[in-house]
């Protein structure tokens, strides 16, 4: 008989457990008191589930009945105390009666309050009727009980001390509802903040995973292979012509691939050298377009050491060439120029090809872009992208010269 | 002493050292091709086919102006193509599933013999119809839709006009310019016939002519001047225009 309480007692307790992990499996229980209690434990946050689920596992099976039987101790040993100190007021049996009730009614509200304060506030002035309701009778109950254990009559009984019955059932009534009003105000306090923190760390979540996907995405795929055949196609020929040029486009090629190649697509580097790299970019797209693309690059030596994201000037260049000068009939001119504004520095790539309207949407090199002036400077740096009469497009970035972030998409 | 055969060929090409590298190999490998004309970009092209209709036709897929797509669908099967290009994967694929050959580049002489010998083989019957091929080419590499004129900024005297383009009769090459004939006055421009032709609706606007596009809306009536050619006369205007051989189809029923 014990043995089988117990092992229904550990399904249960199972049961619930598994449930305040996973309320999805509610549909999975039998229909019947045990879904029913489950389905008032799926009205708590999830929060308060969790914690409730802690709770519950720390009291799994013997130590729930050591907690619960230290209680019973305590309060039977606080009977005896209360008859030994009135002897008059409590025979032994009304001390172990009522202490056991009192004490237990209480410690059950208030842990039901303590895994359940979220409703409590909105809850309050009606729990508190319904204390003070409840108390007052629970008070004239028990007065009328003892009044018939003492063979005396209710009525009489009632007339001696209905005004301090109903004074009684107040003042426990208030004492409850302070202490737990002030009890479950302290947890939802605790609450708030827990969700605030939980929140910045799903933000902060957010933001690594954003930063590494962009940085995957980098990595991944940026050498265009039309940009590599089509170079290795102009090597080939310029080597089988024996002309000296074969050599330098080889070597500007290098360059940009040891570049492209390496981890200089997610790390800081300085404009001097982001704007060599361009220029060994362009000095190729120069071999291969000859007289259809002409080019600049301008940067005040005072700025050559500014520290920027690698490969985000490139990629406006790369954009240039793409969308500008290639399906241009007669070609371009492409001019990067950097300026010092005040606290910014400002760096225009500015071609006179094809373009004549904006892209509805930016290709995925361009929205790459964006992500990574936007993760490195957050609202202090920013692109735009504008056109420019009779053809061409102005794409303008401007970054803060004192990064204020450390981190390198 | 024999006469060989000889072939003509068109190369079109944006980039100059792959234009010098395919003209080299071809050389070498088919001495008995005649490159009559190099183009380097897509307008170009199809100007150079008009002029010169060569048998064989190298396209580079991507170009300047019309892609090479574009100008293989202007051509039709009026002579044998071969694309060229660097990389697309999926162009690849529609090729291996069609009649249509194509080079990667860079150009690899042995893969250049074996088109060689495969156009020498095809020469002696009509091209391939490319219609198939260029739809699953088109859906593969899809060309972002042109924006088509609408307005044509041209100079009357000392005076600029803006010239509603559903409103032109015909555009015809006058030497260094394009003459644009209205109903009640004429301009020229300076774009050629054959940069304006993709701005064009071609429903609207048929080229009859390397040198002459013409208003559908304005064609009074076709007749037939010698066994090759028509003559079109225009609605409002006194001038009456030539149909060369590779645009009487437009014509027929």
């Amino acid at each position: 008989m014990f043995k089988s309480i117990i092992q229904w007692h550990r399904d249960w307790e199972t049961e619930i457990l598994a449930v305040l992990a996973d309320p999805s499996l509610i549909d999975t229980l039998p229909k019947g008191y045990r879904r029913t209690t489950a389905k008032h434990l799926m009205q708590l946050s999830a929060i308060e589930r969790q914690q409730l689920r802690e709770f519950a596992l720390t009291y799994r099976g013997w130590k729930g009945y050591i907690a619960l039987g230290k209680l019973l101790f305590l309060l039977n040993v606080v009977a005896v105390a209360v008859h030994l100190v009135f002897p008059a007021k409590f025979s032994l049996f009304e001390a172990l009666a009522v202490t056991n009730a009192l004490g237990l009614c209480s410690v059950g509200g208030f842990v039901g309050m303590w895994f359940n304060y979220r409703r409590m506030p909105a809850a309050n002035l009606k729990s508190f009727l319904k204390v003070v309701v409840l108390a007052t009778l629970g008070a004239l109950v028990g007065a009328s009980l003892s009044a018939f254990l003492d063979g005396r009559s209710v009525a009489e009984m009632m007339e001696k001390i209905g005004r301090t019955l109903l004074i009684a059932g107040l003042g426990v009534g208030s004492f409850y509802s302070i202490i737990y009003g002030a009890v479950s105000t302290w947890r939802n306090r605790e609450y708030e903040m827990l969700t605030a923190k939980l929140q910045m760390q799903a933000e902060q979540e957010r933001l690594d995973r954003q930063l590494s996907e962009t940085r995957l995405r980098l990595l991944q795929a940026q050498i265009e292979p039309h940009f590599l055949f089509n170079t290795l196609g102009a090597v080939q020929q310029l080597a089988q012509t024996e002309s000296p040029r074969a050599a330098e486009l080889t070597a500007n090629l290098i360059t940009f691939l040891r570049a492209s190649l390496g981890d200089m697509r997610t790390e800081q580097v300085t404009l001097q050298s982001e704007l060599a790299l361009i220029e060994a970019y362009l000095k190729v797209m120069k071999t291969r377009l000859a007289n259809r693309l002409q080019f600049s690059l301008c940067l005040p030596p005072a700025l050559a050491d500014v520290r920027i994201p690698g490969m985000l000037v490139l990629t406006l260049v790369e954009n240039a060439i793409k969308h500008g000068i290639e399906p241009a009939l007669r070609g371009g001119t492409i001019d990067v120029v950097v300026t010092e504004q005040g606290t910014h520095c400002q760096i225009d790539v500015r071609d006179t090809g094809a373009g004549e309207s904006l892209p509805t949407t930016l290709g995925v090199g361009l929205s790459n872009l964006k992500e990574r002036v936007q993760l490195a400077y957050g609202t202090a740096g920013s692109f735009t992208l504008q056109t420019l009469e009779p053809s061409g497009m102005l794409a303008t970035l401007r970054l803060p010269l004192a990064s204020t972030h450390s981190v390198t998409p | 002493m024999t006469t060989t055969v000889r072939t003509t060929v068109l190369i079109a090409e944006d980039e100059p050292l792959m234009r010098e590298r395919l003209e080299g190999l071809l050389q070498s490998c088919w001495p008995d091709a005649d490159v009559v004309a190099v183009a380097e970009n897509g307008n170009d092209a199809w100007d150079s086919f008009l002029e010169h209709t060569p048998q064989v036709v190298f396209l580079d897929i991507r170009m300047p102006g019309m892609t090479g797509l574009e100008v293989a669908q202007r051509i039709g099967n009026r002579a044998h193509v071969v694309f060229v290009t660097a990389y697309d994967q999926y162009a690849v694929h529609a090729f291996e599933a069609g009649a249509v050959d194509y080079l990667l580049k860079p150009l690899e002489q042995s893969r250049l013999e074996l088109t060689v010998e495969r156009l020498c083989q095809k020469l002696s019957a009509p091209p391939a119809a490319l219609d198939a091929i260029l739809k699953s080419l088109q859906a593969a590499l899809p060309t972002p839709p042109r924006e088509k004129l609408t307005w044509l900024k041209a100079t009357v005297g000392k005076q600029i006009k803006l010239i509603d383009v559903n409103e032109v009769l015909f555009f015809q090459s006058d030497t260094k310019y394009t003459r644009v004939v209205l109903a009640d006055y004429e301009a020229l421009i300076r774009t050629p016939i054959k940069d304006l032709l993709s701005g064009l609706d071609e429903k609207q606007f048929w080229q009859i002519h390397r040198n002459a596009v013409v208003n559908v809306k304005a064609i009074a009536g076709a007749h037939r001047i010698d066994p090759e050619r028509l003559q079109v006369t225009i609605k409002g205007s006194p001038e009456s225009l030539v149909v060369s051989r590779a645009f009487t189809h437009l014509f027929r029923d």
